[in-house]
């Protein structure tokens, strides 16, 4: 599938307009990121790059909406979310985005089932149906023989597969993912990247960030950042990229 | 809004954040119900001590006491008693004076004497006990504080507006008295002075002179010279010569008759001998008991009622010889129902035993009212008057009556009652009603202190968690209500748990609890011994009790303790909501270590 880097017809998923993000670290203001120019078409596997400190997971946030730039725009499918309240931003998080960290940040009290269905809550699908969902996911990433067990019984890369299952829960339209092997065995790593590359290739736009180039290979698209800017973008064969 | 799945396991799997949390509710909400539970106990203790009064029906009792505070600004006479033994009145307002008598202001100069007369007329006069030897028993009566008033008072109080019964009832304080009149005797031993009296006799007349010297002459003892009289000297050639028949003989012979014989009197000086005769050794016995006269057509009312007779029956139709007697004294002088007791030479048959209240008005042995009148020399008097009320609501309003109706008059009711209760019972009642607000209060805030800074310390610890909730599209208000429902849980088991500590430790105060001691102030009491009479130990012994303190929680305290607790909980889970509401959802991402 050759994704649709938003001609001047559809506009892009993401696009993103001289965004400045600072934050007050002690006394001294930071900027994370300054003046970002981004345009992310739905469908794209990004993976953003770049040394500690250099804004990735500034950028990612903004992305994930969860967090707002302190100047600029940031839109999702044109809405903006720089002057969007925090019931907004939940709405967009819980309807479109799905999350997967480094840590994996599992609820430990909750078997990898409850924690997959914790996600669907908000939406009140009935109990029965947020289980069947939550099984369904569990299968789909080869945990369907460890739904009750609970995080501490399982491995790093069983525990990244709950955590992108909780992802899938409320089937998002943007998958972002901060370091997901981060924490893993290389064999782990694989397996989580695996599946990651077959969501994208079933539609799902996914973001991630990494310094690992075994994961970055499997990208569409590299964007490279330092000092809080966009220094390097390897658009995909086909895309226009940013020029 | 809430994941009742999430809540549970939340609370099972962090079993001891749980537990601490809920003990500290549940520490806060125990030692509350604790205190809670001794308070009411301590108000049932105080209601069991009073309970008798309402019991017999009497809402206010009526009476004068000696040196009562009277604020009544129309009338007040006080009688103190001065060191003395006399009574001094002072005071007496216009118009009004004690209800003995009408216009006169210090018409209860009559009272006064009455009960001065009375308290001090138990001088035991050996004198008139009969001879030596003779075996005594008296019993006297005494006032003690209160004042008799003339019986007319219960018609008085009767008549009042929601007042249903006046009963009259005279208590007194009684001295029984035995003993052998003792022998005096004093011997006095007079006489064996020596008595010495210098008698000059006259010189002798000329005529004697002449008479003794021709005596002389005549029996020849002299020769007597020619002329004069005896100047010559012994031996002398012309002096005398005695002669040889003797001088003596003849110079006795020829004495005067007065000088032969004296006659003098002699009266021996007038002496008065007093002596201090120290009172004789008696075996005089003392014991002082409490006696009343009551109504015996009145069997519902008054200081004894039917409902208090505990054996044999209430004064029949002829009850001037009839006594009741309170079953402590009856068992510890042996005194049984039928028998006769004996009382200053009369006999009186115990037709019951009773149980009388335990507040105030307890004695030990009931008369007929007339009895004891007459006993004490008191006709017609009587000292209390015992009211029942339509309704306890009219109880201030009937005590103001009789106040206005009965100028100076003493009206305790049974809320005053409560007042007069002393010793370590109201001490513990006031702790617990003092000490144990605040106390409670401060545990409470203590307890609710430690379960916010838990719940806060458990919010620090879950950032990332709740964080991650708000990435995962969980709103602000979901999680505050996690938050909350699990402290709602929490709470439902603090609640659980305190009820369970604040019952042992109510079961704990009961079982090693402290027995407390009350007493009655003296002016309820029948007879106090204010008025210096002997029997104040009796008199306080008597008015002191103990009472086993037993606590009481109501289905009420334990409900009201156990959404103590939950709201507690809730109101920490506030802190903890509130703090975990202004978690960025990037706190799931950040310092992630």
């Amino acid at each position: 599938m050759t994704p649709d880097t938003g001609g001047a017809q559809s506009p892009p998923l993401y696009r993103l307009k001289q965004v400045e993000r600072r934050y007050m670290k002690g006394e001294a203001e930071v900027a994370a990121l300054r003046g970002v120019d981004l345009d992310i078409a739905a469908g794209e596997f990004v993976c953003i790059e770049g040394p500690s400190g250099s804004g990735k997971s500034t950028l990612l946030q903004l992305l994930g909406a969860l967090d707002t730039p302190t100047a600029g725009t940031v839109q999702i499918d044109g809405q903006e979310l720089g002057s969007a309240g925090d019931a907004v931003l939940t709405g967009i998080r819980s309807k479109r985005i799905g999350f997967v960290f480094q840590q994996f940040n599992l609820i430990p009290t909750l078997s990898a089932s409850e924690n997959v269905a914790l996600a669907m809550a908000p939406h009140h699908p009935s109990k029965a149906a947020r289980d069947e969902r939550a099984r369904e996911l569990l299968t789909r990433v080869g945990l369907g023989h460890r739904l009750e067990h609970l995080p501490s019984r399982l491995s790093g890369g069983e525990q990244q597969r709950v955590a992108i299952a909780r992802a899938l829960a409320n089937h998002p339209e943007v998958i972002v993912a901060d370091e997901p092997t981060g924490n893993l065995d290389s064999e782990s790593a694989g397996e989580v990247m695996g599946i990651l590359t077959e969501l994208q290739r079933d539609g799902v736009t996914v973001i991630i960030a990494t310094h690992d180039p075994e994961v970055a290979r499997h990208a569409t698209r590299h964007l490279r950042l330092r000092d809080g800017a966009v220094v390097e973008d390897t658009a995909p064969s086909t895309g226009d990229g940013h020029l | 809004m809430v994941s009742l799945g999430y809540v549970w396991h939340e609370l099972r799997r962090r079993w001891s954040r749980t537990l601490v949390t809920a003990l500290g509710l549940a520490a806060g909400v125990g030692l509350v119900m604790g205190i809670v539970g001794v308070s009411n106990g301590l108000s049932n203790a105080q209601g069991q001590v009073l309970s008798p009064l309402s019991s017999v029906g009497t809402d206010i009792v009526v009476e004068r006491t000696v040196g009562a505070a009277d604020t009544s600004s129309t009338a007040t006479t006080t009688t103190t008693t001065t060191p003395g033994g006399g009574f001094a009145g002072r005071g007496g307002g216009p118009g009004g004076g004690f209800f003995a008598g009408g216009a006169d202001t210090s018409a209860n100069t009559a009272d006064r004497t009455a009960l001065a007369g009375n308290n001090s007329s138990i001088l035991t006069d050996l004198s008139k006990l009969g001879p030596a030897g003779t075996q005594y028993s008296n019993d006297f009566f005494v006032n003690g504080t209160l004042i008799t008033f003339p019986q007319q008072a219960v018609a008085d109080v009767a008549k009042l507006k929601d007042v249903t019964a006046a009963v009259p009832a005279l208590s007194l304080q009684a001295l029984h008295e035995t003993g052998t009149v003792p022998t005096i005797t004093d011997t006095v031993t007079t006489g064996g002075q020596t008595i010495t009296q210098a008698v000059r006799p006259p010189p002798l007349t000329a005529a004697q002179e002449a008479s003794v010297r021709a005596c002389l002459q005549a029996s020849g003892a002299f020769t007597a010279p020619p002329s004069g009289t005896s100047s010559g000297g012994p031996g002398g050639g012309g002096g005398f010569r005695v002669s040889a028949g003797g001088f003596g003989a003849a110079f006795t012979k020829c004495l005067p008759a007065s000088y032969q014989q004296y006659e003098a009197q002699v009266v021996v000086p007038q002496q008065t001998i007093t002596r201090v005769l120290n009172p004789p050794t008696t075996n005089t016995k003392t014991s002082g008991y409490t006696v009343a006269g009551v109504d015996p057509s009145n069997s519902s009312s008054g200081l004894i009622t039917k409902a208090q007779l505990v054996k044999g029956t209430w004064f029949t139709s002829a009850p001037a010889q009839e006594i009741l007697v309170s079953t402590a004294y009856a068992s510890s002088n042996d005194i049984k129902v039928g028998q006769t007791w004996t009382i200053n030479k009369t006999g009186y048959k115990v037709v019951g035993l009773v149980n009388p209240t335990l507040t105030g008005d307890v004695s030990d042995i009931y008369f007929d009212l007339k009895t004891v009148q007459t006993a004490s020399s008191q006709p017609g008097r009587i000292n209390e008057v015992l009211v029942k009320v339509a309704k306890s609501t009219d109880v201030n309003a009937v005590a103001a009556a009789i106040k206005k109706e009965l100028p100076g008059a003493t009206i305790l009711t049974s809320k005053q009652l409560a007042g007069q209760v002393n010793g370590s019972l109201s001490n513990a009642k006031k702790l617990a009603s003092d000490l144990g607000v605040a106390l409670g209060i401060i545990i409470l805030i203590a307890a609710l202190l430690i379960a916010a800074l838990l719940t806060l310390s458990s919010i620090a610890k879950r950032v990332r968690e709740i964080g991650t909730l708000r990435a995962i599209g969980w709103s602000r208000g979901r999680v505050v209500n996690q938050i909350l429902a699990e402290m709602l849980g929490i709470g439902v088991v603090g609640a659980a748990i305190g009820v369970g500590v604040g019952l042992l430790v109510c079961a704990g105060v009961d079982a090693f609890g402290p027995t407390l001691s009350y007493s009655v102030a003296g002016a309820v009491v029948g007879a106090s011994s204010a008025s210096g009479f002997v029997h104040s130990a009796a008199a306080a012994a008597a008015a002191t009790k103990s009472i086993k303190l037993h606590t009481s929680i109501s289905v009420l305290t334990v409900v009201v303790a156990g959404v103590i607790a939950i709201l507690g909980a809730l109101l920490a889970g506030l802190a903890g909501a509130w703090r975990a509401a202004r978690l960025s959802p990037t706190s799931a991402l950040r310092d992630l270590g």
